[in-house]
């Protein structure tokens, strides 16, 4: 019986599922890569954001500056090129290479799209937080202040906590976008999801198998983050809905899923 | 009014002067609530009763005067750019802590249910353990008559009810003081008597309370005492009773033959 399928679908399948098969555990190994470099690169850009979103937040001139040509520089200029400038510019430097973090990070193609994605998101982030601080009730800061909150205080506990909630729905597209950017990896030797597809291509010139099969399990990864961010969204945002919206039990289905 | 002063008032207010821009909106105003007072500022808008009540816990900065808390006088400088300021932002908070505020528009935080926004400022400001603090806040959450809501959010409260939750939420600091900005005029009518009913009851209790207010009926029957401000000054104040049947300036007596209709 196994037989007669492996059989069949050599004889007739219009791409070679039996190779796919084969070379299934790498393509795995691919997504766990691109996971780690993904949710690594969002921890970190995440938590260089909070800092970042509060200056750009805040009216002080001299912080806001550099912040702002941060942010600016990293949503103004692609991926590729930041991944790029780092990995192949970096080396140019004499001085870098001769640092201690040259041999076991800056020298690393993986060191160095874990740095380039963290930035990249970090000022994608931060932007969408400042947004966020920004469209704070003035009412319920002013409430805070009424009740003795230090400034510090305010942000930590009122401003911050409402400004997550509200930034949530928009972040869940940072993050698939973090996601589709990390295919970026695969242009600087690191054999992540895409990765696995280009060598598939490269070796056995079949461009379908490799590529079909990446998109595929991409898919299926951004639609369990979708699912993640509907569920969070359903217990962080609840406050927002009045009370029956949150008894409501959501519609089953592809019909109702959104990315 | 020194700051050892042997009679001390809960709030002492005096000479306070704020403008904004070129337009002078409190024009010196001077004010003392002694304990179980409960004082209705009243005036047609644009007559600064807003504007004074947020000066007391500086909300805003007023333009000149002085400030006591419990007799406490809050320390204020001149910057060298000319801005009347606080000395010492760490006091103003400290004595924040000792007025509550009730706001026209609630204000509550709110991605906090009821019972964390009453408990929020306890915890968070007075250092008062959680469990103590969550006791005392369902005692008060009982007294405004929404204990039963106190696992729901604030947009999922009418009004009225979500009024009560910010009294509540001022009470829980224990205050020397509660200051009211207009509580009820955001309401619809039928929700505002459950709101002036609470306040009635703290005002039975003895809390000292400033009011600004629309409400003629709470005014005249439960103050113990009524401020007609005016452009920005005292124009008439006095005992409600007497202020009512037989208004000494023609001002307020036009406004109450405008409000009471």
């Amino acid at each position: 019986m196994g037989d007669a399928i492996v059989k069949f679908l050599e004889t007739w399948s219009p791409i070679d599922v039996v190779l796919i098969a084969q070379n299934f555990d790498r393509f795995l190994w691919g997504a766990l890569t691109t996971l780690e470099l993904t949710i690594l690169s969002l921890l970190i850009g995440g938590i260089l954001s909070i800092p970042l979103a509060i200056i750009r937040a805040g009216n002080n001139k001299i912080l806001n500056a550099p912040v702002w040509v941060f942010t600016y520089v990293f949503r103004g200029t692609p991926l590729l090129v930041q991944t790029y400038l780092i990995y192949y510019g970096l080396g140019q430097f004499e001085w870098i290479r001769e640092t201690f973090l040259w041999g076991p990070v800056l020298s690393q193609a993986w060191y160095c799209a874990l740095i380039a994605f963290s930035l990249n998101t970090a000022a994608y982030t931060a932007e969408l937080l400042r947004g966020s601080i920004v469209n704070t009730s003035r009412g319920e800061i002013e409430a805070a202040k009424a009740c003795g909150f230090g400034k510090a205080m305010r942000m930590r506990r009122i401003v911050l906590p409402s400004a997550f909630r509200r930034a949530l729905p928009a972040y869940s597209n940072e993050v698939i976008f973090m996601l589709h950017g990390s295919v970026v990896a695969s242009t600087i030797t690191i054999q992540d999801l895409l990765g696995v597809g280009r060598w598939l291509n490269g070796r056995y010139y079949l461009a379908y198998e490799g590529f079909i099969t990446a998109a595929v399990l991409y898919f299926i990864i951004v639609l369990a983050i979708s699912r993640g961010f509907r569920l969070w969204e359903k217990h962080w945002l609840a406050h927002l809905y009045p009370l029956d919206a949150v008894k409501q039990k959501p519609k089953k289905g592809l019909a109702s899923f959104r990315i | 009014m020194s700051e050892a002063a042997g009679d001390q008032a809960a709030l002492e207010v005096v000479d306070l002067h704020k403008s904004f821009g070129d337009v002078e909106v409190i024009r010196g105003v001077s004010m003392s609530a002694h304990k179980g007072d409960v004082i209705s500022i009243l005036g047609a808008s644009g007559s600064g009763k807003s504007t004074f009540l947020r000066c007391i816990n500086l909300l805003e900065i007023p333009t000149s005067g002085d400030v006591f808390v419990a007799g406490e006088k809050i320390r204020m400088k001149t910057n060298n750019r000319g801005l009347y300021q606080p000395e010492d932002i760490h006091q103003v908070e400290r004595l924040r802590a000792r007025l509550g505020m009730v706001f026209q528009s609630f204000n509550l935080w709110s991605h906090m249910t009821v019972i964390e926004n009453v408990i929020e400022a306890p915890v968070h400001v007075l250092k008062i353990p959680k469990d103590e603090a969550i006791e005392q806040a369902e005692a008060l959450l009982r007294k405004v008559g929404i204990f039963e809501r106190k696992d729901y959010y604030p947009a999922q409260l009418s009004g009225g009810q979500q009024q009560r939750v910010a009294i509540a939420r001022g009470l829980a600091m224990n205050p020397a003081v509660m200051l009211f900005d207009e509580p009820t005029s955001a309401l619809d009518p039928e929700l505002v008597g459950e709101v002036l009913k609470v306040m009635r009851d703290l005002a039975d209790e003895g809390r000292t309370m400033l009011v600004v207010t629309h409400e003629m009926g709470f005014a005249r029957d439960v103050s113990s005492e009524v401020v007609f401000l005016h452009a920005g000054k005292v124009e008439e104040q006095g005992e409600p009773r007497q202020m009512f049947t037989n208004p000494n300036s023609d001002r307020f007596r036009q406004f109450l033959s405008r409000t009471m209709q």
